[in-house]
């Protein structure tokens, strides 16, 4: 076997009729991931009931982080913590090396991340990937009531996913005319493009465009880009202490 | 890592005395190191590390859990897949159980109230001294007023058997359960029409099903909502008939927003037209129902028209599902629902449910959607620990069961009855509770009285594992080892064995109720019925007839029974007649009508609305609103009214309405939506606490025990809880 066929292409598939928005999949992140309440990784978006009584329908939309092919998250990030994991196609955050800027935070086009107020650090969906190892599928997936969430490698013809992409009536992925980071969330046999979840532009590019481009490296080629990981943790040391993540 | 949550002394409503904490007296009965004998079982590796296979209990369905346990807390919780229930998935509130186990708001020492009864001020006291108190004061009650003058209130839960043996060994015909204001209907119209309290529903083959106000995919049991989504998904067709246009009415191919009350009507006139134009299958069920050949007759005036002005249904709507229903034959299910008590009529409503599954077939051929077995009659013959037959008890109950509700199963009750009879001390007074994980100050129709009728009592004793509303108003609080820390009797389910079991040490000094019920048992002098040294012999006692041990099934979860199920020649319904009694002559003995009749319920007044209630996904009756997982994901609750009418009142979403009924009233936040009908309310259940001992809950949202009136159906005892009537207006 060769090494290209090894590496994974890890993706979300989602078949949006069976979501019945129990928001079990919210929960089960909430306690796997220990993520502190407000936050959120993961998100149900509700359309509201649409239609004039008693001709009414209603839909209900799974998100979390698309683990973009073309992530903006990752070309925000000044120290390189945010990256597209080569092996399994996930985006992942060294979270040792995130000095909590929020310059990927900003950057998401689909508003999945958030600053964890405790670690000082960038947090995201990560897939479960300490579950994945285990052979366990990501806890929204696992314990999905519906049915509606499926994960696995697109690179396997036979992995769920490639099985429901093949067998889908229809395939959308939530891309706009100017922005396509080239998600891996599937959404099948339904339209979601009028769910309000298109990616946005980047959010105030000047400003982050100056931070990422001049005041982070400037003190990170002052440091020695050769050591910008531990300038990073030292970084975000400095600003948060060195208290670690207690639930 | 912190084993405890130490939220008491923190408490600043607590006035809290220097009681000894953890000062037992009782140490030949200390709770088994769990985490000791789960290594020993080979489910925690060398760190305390791994999975422990136990059962969920945020709520009743009992789904198989994998507790995911890292140094001696519990972490994670995952669906096991071997067991049927969750079928390897837990809903948000199954997910959130560790939360329930490390609330801050735990109880984890028993309370012995100090202040006036309400007030919340309560001391820490011993296990000795409150269980010393308690069995006092039950003691000096039986010795003066008789066993009877203690009623004895639980639900629902696997220590059940023991609990209804700590109150039958008293000797106390009071037994007050929830299930008046849940499902009586159903059971009580199943039970005389089949002979089984719940028939369980087979979605593998079905291709029609019609739900009658069960709100599968907000009301979650967890198998039974997955097995409908992959039956939709599959393409069955999905009949949804709710006044509100629920998560389930989403996933419906058709919403039928019948005008609350006339389900029955509905049903009525799909007989009619099932019988009159012979789409049952009646040659073959005619063997096994009583009363196919007065059908006709007896249907004759319910025509499909005659429905149309009652239900505000279109009489050909009515004609094609009849006829949709009748020719998808034995994969065809009209669903018995769950929580029944809706109106005065809901008994006729589940007994036209009963009658046109049976017309179809569908309970009768092999294969069939509907399977007149309740689900938990699994065929395995657990022990229990030997015991003294129970005393006679000759005192009649406080609730109407028999005298004036012949046909309420005995342990059913009516609950809403039984509060009354202590509000008129008649036919005798009451003077103790004893209330095990039950909210009656939140669940009763109106609170108001429900608090009166508690302050006739000289005692009230609860045991729970959080200070709920009804907790706060108790004399003594005794603390329950929550469902993750605790073993409680085993449950047969498919022919399997599934066990409860610890994953973490008991909190505090949180007990399992098999420990508090013995331990109260044996201070009552009714040591006799409590034969078991502990948890875990209790347990190998129930195993022992089956030939199996505890150590393997505390390492698996769950064993299989291999136990002889007779297959009976012939198809036999545990009913009088040996039939299903759609025509029941229990029914008209009893004065009621024999036939699955039309009763019309009342009906709102101009400018009135239904009060209608119901569930949400994310939470669990009044026992989960404390829950901070839950917290988060819920939303907010608010009063849903229609666009028309929140219109004429000037009401938007967010505005505040004063909503009235006879007995009282609540101002809450509107949702203003087009999913409901402009004549109902509905008004988002389980909130409105008044302990604040539930520092997430309390002062959140409003209770409908606050308006809804008191209304039983004459048959099966079921309060009516949407025969509530309320105006709204902007406040």
């Amino acid at each position: 076997m060769s090494p290209m066929a090894e590496k994974k292409r890890y993706a979300f598939v989602i078949d949006v009729a069976r979501c019945i928005d129990c928001r079990a999949c919210l929960v089960a992140c909430r306690a796997e991931n220990q993520v502190p309440i407000p936050h959120t990784r993961i998100w149900v978006k509700d359309l509201g009931v649409q239609g004039e009584f008693p001709r009414l329908e209603r839909t209900f939309v799974p998100y979390n982080c698309m683990h973009c092919d073309e992530p903006p998250c990752v070309d925000a990030c000044p120290t390189g913590a945010t990256y597209k994991d080569p092996e399994t196609g996930l985006v992942l955050i060294d979270q040792e090396a995130c000095i909590g800027c929020g310059l990927c935070v900003e950057a998401c086009p689909y508003d999945a991340r958030y600053i964890d107020p405790q670690r000082g650090v960038a947090d995201k969906c990560t897939a479960c990937a300490h579950r994945l190892e285990r052979g366990e599928q990501p806890a929204c997936v696992a314990t999905c009531l519906g049915g509606s969430r499926l994960f696995g490698d697109l690179n396997d013809p036979e992995s769920e996913v490639s099985i429901a992409l093949r067998e889908a009536e229809s395939v959308q992925r939530l891309v706009g005319d100017q922005v396509d980071p080239e998600p891996n969330i599937y959404y099948i046999n339904a339209d979601v493009l009028q769910a309000g979840l298109l990616p946005r532009p980047p959010r105030s590019p000047a400003a982050a465009e100056i931070w990422r481009k001049v005041a982070v490296p400037a003190v990170l080629t002052g440091i020695g880009l050769s050591f910008a990981a531990q300038a990073g943790a030292f970084a975000k040391q400095l600003i948060e202490g060195e208290e670690e993540f207690e639930e | 890592m912190t084993e405890s949550n130490p939220s008491l002394p923190r408490r600043d409503f607590l006035k809290l005395g220097s009681a000894s904490l953890g000062a037992l007296a009782l140490g030949q009965f200390v709770p088994p190191a769990a985490a000791q004998a789960a290594r020993a079982a080979g489910v925690l590796d060398a760190d305390g590390d791994g999975y422990i296979p136990t059962m969920c209990e945020m709520c009743v369905w009992r789904c198989g859990v994998l507790a995911r346990v890292e140094k001696g807390r519990v972490v994670k919780l995952e669906g096991n897949p071997a067991h049927p229930h969750s079928g390897g998935r837990l809903c948000a509130r199954g997910q959130s159980g560790l939360m329930t186990t490390y609330d801050p708001d735990r109880v984890l020492t028993p309370l012995i109230r100090v202040g006036p009864r309400g007030g919340g001020q309560f001391r820490q006291a011993s296990w000795q001294e409150a269980l010393d108190l308690v069995a006092e004061k039950m003691l000096a009650i039986k010795e003066q007023y008789g066993p009877q003058a203690m009623i004895f209130s639980s639900t629902h839960n696997l220590s059940q058997v023991q609990f209804e043996n700590l109150l039958n060994a008293y000797g106390s015909p009071n037994y007050g359960t929830q299930r008046s204001l849940c499902f009586n209907a159903m059971v009580t119209a199943f039970s005389l029409t089949y002979g089984v309290e719940e028939p369980a529903r087979v979605y593998d083959n079905v291709k029609f099903v019609m739900l009658i106000g069960r709100n599968l995919m907000e009301a979650i049991s967890t198998s039974e909502t997955a097995a409908l989504m992959e039956a939709v998904a599959r393409g069955a067709k999905l009949v949804v008939l709710d006044p509100r246009f629920t998560k389930t009415a989403a996933k419906a191919h058709e919403w039928i927003p019948i005008r609350p009350g006339t389900d029955s009507a509905f049903l009525l006139a799909m007989i009619h037209v099932i019988v009159a134009e012979e789409l049952g299958d009646c040659e073959f069920v005619k063997r096994y129902v009583v009363g196919c050949d007065g059908l006709l007759d007896a249907m004759a005036s319910y025509t499909p028209e005659w429905a149309e002005g009652i239900t505000g249904v279109a009489a050909d709507t009515i004609r094609r599902l009849a006829r949709e229903f009748a020719a998808a034959k034995e994969q065809a299910l009209i669903h018995p629902g769950w929580r029944t008590s809706n109106f005065i009529n809901s008994f006729q409503t589940e007994r036209a449910i009963a009658a046109l599954n049976a017309i179809v077939g569908n309970v009768l051929h092999p294969g069939g959607c509907l399977v007149a077995e309740n689900p938990e009659a699994s065929g395995v013959p657990l022990g229990k620990p030997p015991q003294p037959p129970y005393p006679r008890i000759s005192a009649m109950r406080l609730d109407g069961v028999p005298w004036k509700y012949p046909l309420v199963p005995l342990k059913l009750g009516v609950f809403q009855e039984m509060r009354d009879a202590i509000l008129r001390g008649k036919p005798y007074p009451a003077r103790g509770w004893f209330i095990s994980r039950q909210n009656p100050v939140l669940t009763i129709p109106e609170r108001r009285k429900t608090l009166e009728a508690m302050g006739k009592l000289d005692f009230i004793v609860v045991v729970d594992v959080i200070l709920n509303d009804t907790a706060w108003y108790a004399d003594v609080v005794l603390p329950e080892a929550s469902y993750l820390e605790r073993y409680d009797p085993l449950m047969g389910i498919q022919g399997k064995v599934f066990v409860r079991q610890p994953v973490i040490e008991p909190q505090g000094q949180a007990r399992s109720a098999l420990w508090i019920y013995k331990q109260l048992g044996e201070r009552l002098g009714l040591g006799d019925y409590f034969q078991y040294e502990d948890e875990e012999d209790y347990l190998s006692q129930q195993l022992a007839p089956l030939g199996l041990d505890l150590e393997t099934l505390r390492r698996v979860g769950h064993l299989e029974v291999h136990a002889e199920r007779e297959e009976a020649e012939e198809l036999r319904f545990n009913t009088p007649s040996g039939k299903i009694e759609v025509y029941s002559e229990t029914l008209e003995r009893a004065g009621f009508s024999p036939w699955p009749t039309w009763d019309p319920p009342p009906e709102p007044a101009p400018g009135e609305f239904y009060l209608l209630t119901g569930k949400v996904g994310q939470h669990t009756q009044t026992a989960t609103q404390n829950n901070r997982f839950l917290h988060q994901v819920e939303d907010p609750p608010r009063l849903w009214l229609h666009p028309e009418p929140a219109e004429a009142r000037g009401l938007q979403t967010g505005d505040l309405a004063r909503v009235t009924s006879p007995i009282g009233e609540v101002v809450v936040p509107v949702l203003v939506t087009q999913a409901i009908r402009p004549d109902c309310v509905f008004l988002t259940p389980g909130y409105g606490h008044l302990s604040k001992g539930l520092r997430v809950a309390y002062g959140h949202g409003v209770s409908d025990s606050d308006l809804h009136v008191t209304y039983t159906d004459p048959v099966s005892g079921g309060q009516a809880l949407s025969q509530t009537f309320v105006t709204v207006e902007k406040a």
